[in-house]
């Protein structure tokens, strides 16, 4: 058995999971403002979230794999064309990424982290051949279509790398939890648009290297961020060791690296 | 196979195998900690493997050795690069080399990897004395690739110790294996005030966004100070001194030894036994195991007389409040590595993160024919956020140590406690200004004062040798225990009533914001020049920036 979300149905159109047959049914009727993409199967406002009976602390518990590496759970979701993709295997696994919450109509702080990103995706580069990922995540089931507008007017549609996602209410409430963005006692304060959180996380998931910064911070400390994920090594140039601070650490001679005691993952 | 139902996320259960507790597991031990009926949610993880506890015996790190006095460091240290160097000229210098290695805190666990302070977790023990200065070379010799937990970066900072900005372990000022920086820890009173002598500190990492993975992985030691008044001699000829009980073990060389530091964390294994965090976590991560000086839940042999403990609440988030299983009081000495005017007797000691209490325990109080007592933890957590305000029974309580008391009675104890210990400092340097410093958190992100932390940018610029009232101010639904770097400071005023007696009056460095409250502070520094910080010291929070910059400016 694969570690894939079972689908309800067989159908290939029905692309997201329903908690009961009576909000499959609902989902059926395409509610004013979904898109149906072309060429793409059609892709409906989502059914009825149901009321939450775990905490998002449940929903967003660790996991790892047999080698203890952070895993995730394989929702289903879309980006800004309309792609099915899996959130572990297509966007996680192997990734080196950033990763915020917000939805294209966000009049709030969308706009501001979005701009910080993209700076700080400009400080980055290539990255070392590795280009870095950028996901935003929508917390309001947002259509491909919105999505699309939303990053041409941010300046991002056809960048590579750059993604927008949406999904199913519980794909998404999965993905915001898992990366621990949540209140205990205060639920979906955090995954609600009028007060969605705007931490970025950030994830280098082969390292199982993950961290977290406000994404309302400066767009160095968020391509930092990014930098230190990397082996000291292997890091952009600005996100080394700062030698122009005082009494600078300085070079031990002749120092070569240790191996690690473990082999690592 | 999977399952799933309607509503409740995918499981493995591949997950069940191994026996480690589950979800469902999880909440019935915490149901079975709780007396009192809690609805909050719970912060949920999987369980650690079941521990047979009290079969391991307390352990204590080395006591960091010196450099011997015709060696000298190389290259040679740049006096240039540290204020004062000359004026408090080193007489003591150390050389320490930070490195992983492989740690085991229980039997029924596995050898982690951690990082560790000259091969130790602890780390190793400082002796200082005031006016001996010291210089310590502190070497990343990590490796390059440290996967999971952590960060090879390091930057180490002497938890309220009274250094210069260069050496006091700016979170910004991290550097790399492969480098090594000096720290200058002039051992002077602030202000060369006698009265402002500090005992019990601790040092660990303080790397930018990863103090708490680093601190999880092993970085943490302790940094004890003595004078000529607490002079770590329980038959000084000093009859000034205050003869406490003492002897700081050494390694395996405990016996004799009545000045014992524990530190005190709790942890979280998988279902091999080995160390796991949830790093992912922003609310403050709690372990289910307990550990004491790096081993959970140790045995220490105890003679029938007095001890003095050193208690650090070494986090990374968990509150504290300890108490002796048979309820027997004992002396409250020192709070935050200070010593209290007088000694308090009391019967237990609230304990948030980075807080210390130094307490004489009289083990001569014991009846004949009780040979076994526990230091418990009474404080209910049940989420990383903060504590429920729950006194647990003793019967759900935390278990800690198991003190095993020598039934022999002819004991020599010639340590006291005295009446009268180190004075308040006044509070006469003449107050400058009034700042309102408020923690909030928006849209998920920490601010002070509506501003989110920038490395860049000064929150404060403080005049060096004057002093200001500090308003601070929590909203929201955590407990924040706030330190301030480089100096002790006091507290006026909590919640709008004056406060003139009690630990609260004292000095401190830690100050704890439960959800709503507000301090009016009394804050000075002095000796030094340079970058400081003020952070949540539950150190999840720190690490997603709630912190301050506070430039003290000549």
């Amino acid at each position: 058995m694969n570690n894939r979300n079972q689908v309800v149905s067989s159908d290939p159109s029905v692309l997201v999971q329903f908690a009961n047959r009576r909000s499959a049914l609902r989902a059926l009727m395409i509610p004013a403002g979904a898109a149906v993409l072309s060429g793409c199967s059609s892709v409906t406002r989502l059914a009825e979230e149901p009321a939450p009976a775990i905490s998002d602390a449940e929903v967003g518990r660790m996991r790892r794999d047999a080698s203890g590496v952070r895993t995730f759970k394989n929702y289903v979701l879309y980006d800004q064309d309309g792609r099915k993709l899996y959130f572990h295997d297509d966007l996680i696994r192997g990734q080196i990424f950033a990763a915020g919450f917000g939805y294209a109509k966000c009049q709030g702080i969308c706009g501001r982290i979005s701009g910080n990103l993209v700076e700080a995706s400009g400080m980055l580069g290539g990255l070392m051949g590795n280009p870095v990922r950028f996901y935003t995540f929508s917390l309001a089931q947002d259509s491909p279509a919105d999505m699309r507008e939303a990053m041409e007017i941010r300046g991002i549609l056809g960048k590579p790398g750059w993604k927008y996602l949406t999904g199913s209410p519980e794909a998404i409430r999965y993905v915001r939890c898992s990366f621990g963005f949540f209140d205990s006692g205060k639920e979906d304060t955090l995954g609600t648009p009028a007060t969605h959180t705007g931490m970025i996380r950030f994830g280098h998931h082969s390292l199982d290297k993950w961290s977290s910064c406000p994404g309302l911070g400066t767009p160095t400390s968020i391509a930092s961020s990014v930098g230190w994920l990397l082996p000291p090594d292997r890091r952009p140039e600005f996100a080394r060791m700062n030698r122009n601070v005082p009494n600078s650490a300085r070079a031990i001679p002749g120092w070569t690296p240790s191996k690690p005691l473990l082999a690592q993952v | 196979m999977l399952s799933k139902t309607s509503s409740s996320p995918v499981v493995s259960r591949r997950r069940f195998l191994g026996g480690t507790a589950v979800a469902a597991g999880s909440l019935s031990v915490l149901s079975k900690q709780a007396s009192a009926q809690v609805t909050v949610p719970v912060q949920v993880n999987f369980g650690s493997p079941a521990t047979t506890p009290w079969v391991w015996p307390l352990a204590f790190a080395r006591h960091a050795v010196p450099l011997p006095a015709w060696e000298a460091l190389d290259p040679p240290v740049i006096p240039a690069d540290h204020q004062r160097y000359d004026e408090f000229a080193p007489v003591k210098f150390y050389d320490m080399s930070v490195t992983e290695i492989l740690s085991r805190p229980h039997p029924e666990l596995a050898e982690s990897l951690v990082m560790a302070y000259q091969g130790s977790v602890p780390g190793v023990t400082f002796i200082n004395h005031y006016g001996e200065p010291v210089l310590c070379r502190i070497r990343n010799d990590l490796p390059l690739e440290l996967n999971g937990i952590g960060s090879p970066d390091i930057i180490t900072h002497v938890h309220n110790g009274h250094h210069a900005s260069e050496s006091d372990g700016y979170p910004g000022y991290w550097f790399s294996p492969g480098s090594f920086r000096d720290h200058h820890w002039p051992m002077i009173y602030a202000g060369g005030d006698w009265r402002e002598a500090k005992g019990t500190l601790w040092y660990h990492d303080h790397r930018m966004d990863y103090t708490a993975q680093n601190t999880y992985r092993g970085l943490a030691g302790f940094f004890l100070l003595f004078d000529h008044l607490d002079s770590g001699n329980e038959n000084d000829p000093n009859h000034e001194a205050f003869r406490l009980p003492s002897g700081v073990p050494d390694g395996p060389r405990w016996r004799g030894c009545y000045d014992i530091p524990l530190i005190f964390t709790d942890r979280r294994y998988d279902a091999n036994g080995v160390l796991v965090m949830d790093v992912m976590n922003m609310d403050g991560h709690l372990g289910d195991k307990y550990l004491v000086n790096g081993r959970v839940q140790p045995y220490f042999e105890v003679e029938r007389r007095k001890y003095r403990f050193r208690l650090l609440d070494g986090g990374p988030s968990r509150f504290y409040n300890f108490w002796l299983s048979n309820g027997m009081t004992f002396h409250h000495i020192a709070n935050d590595g200070n010593m209290l005017p007088h000694p308090i007797e009391t019967d237990h000691v609230q304990l948030g993160v980075s807080e210390r209490a130094d307490i004489v325990v009289d083990f001569s109080q014991v009846p004949d024919g009780v040979n076994e007592l526990y230091l418990v933890n009474r404080e209910m957590q049940i989420q990383g956020a903060k504590p429920e305000g729950v006194l647990l029974s003793y019967a759900d309580s935390n278990q800690l140590i198991k003190f095993i008391i020598s039934p022999e009675r002819n004991v020599v104890d010639h340590s006291r406690v005295p009446a009268n210990f180190r004075p308040l400092p006044e509070m006469d340097t003449p107050v400058v200004r009034t700042r309102n410093i408020a923690f909030d958190r928006k849209n998920g992100m920490w601010t002070v004062n509506g501003r989110i932390f920038d490395n860049d940018r000064a929150d404060v610029t403080f005049k060096q040798g004057t002093a200001e009232i500090w308003n601070i101010s929590s909203s929201g639904g955590w407990a924040h225990p706030v330190h301030i770097h480089m100096e002790e400071n006091r507290i006026l005023s909590y919640n709008g009533k004056p406060v003139d007696s009690g630990i609260l009056h004292c000095r401190k460095d830690v100050f704890t914001l439960y959800p709503g409250d507000e301090m009016k502070l009394y804050i000075r520094f002095r000796d030094w020049t340079g970058r400081y910080v003020m952070h949540c010291h539950n150190t999840i929070h720190e690490d997603h920036a709630m912190m301050v910059r506070i430039d003290v400016v000549p």
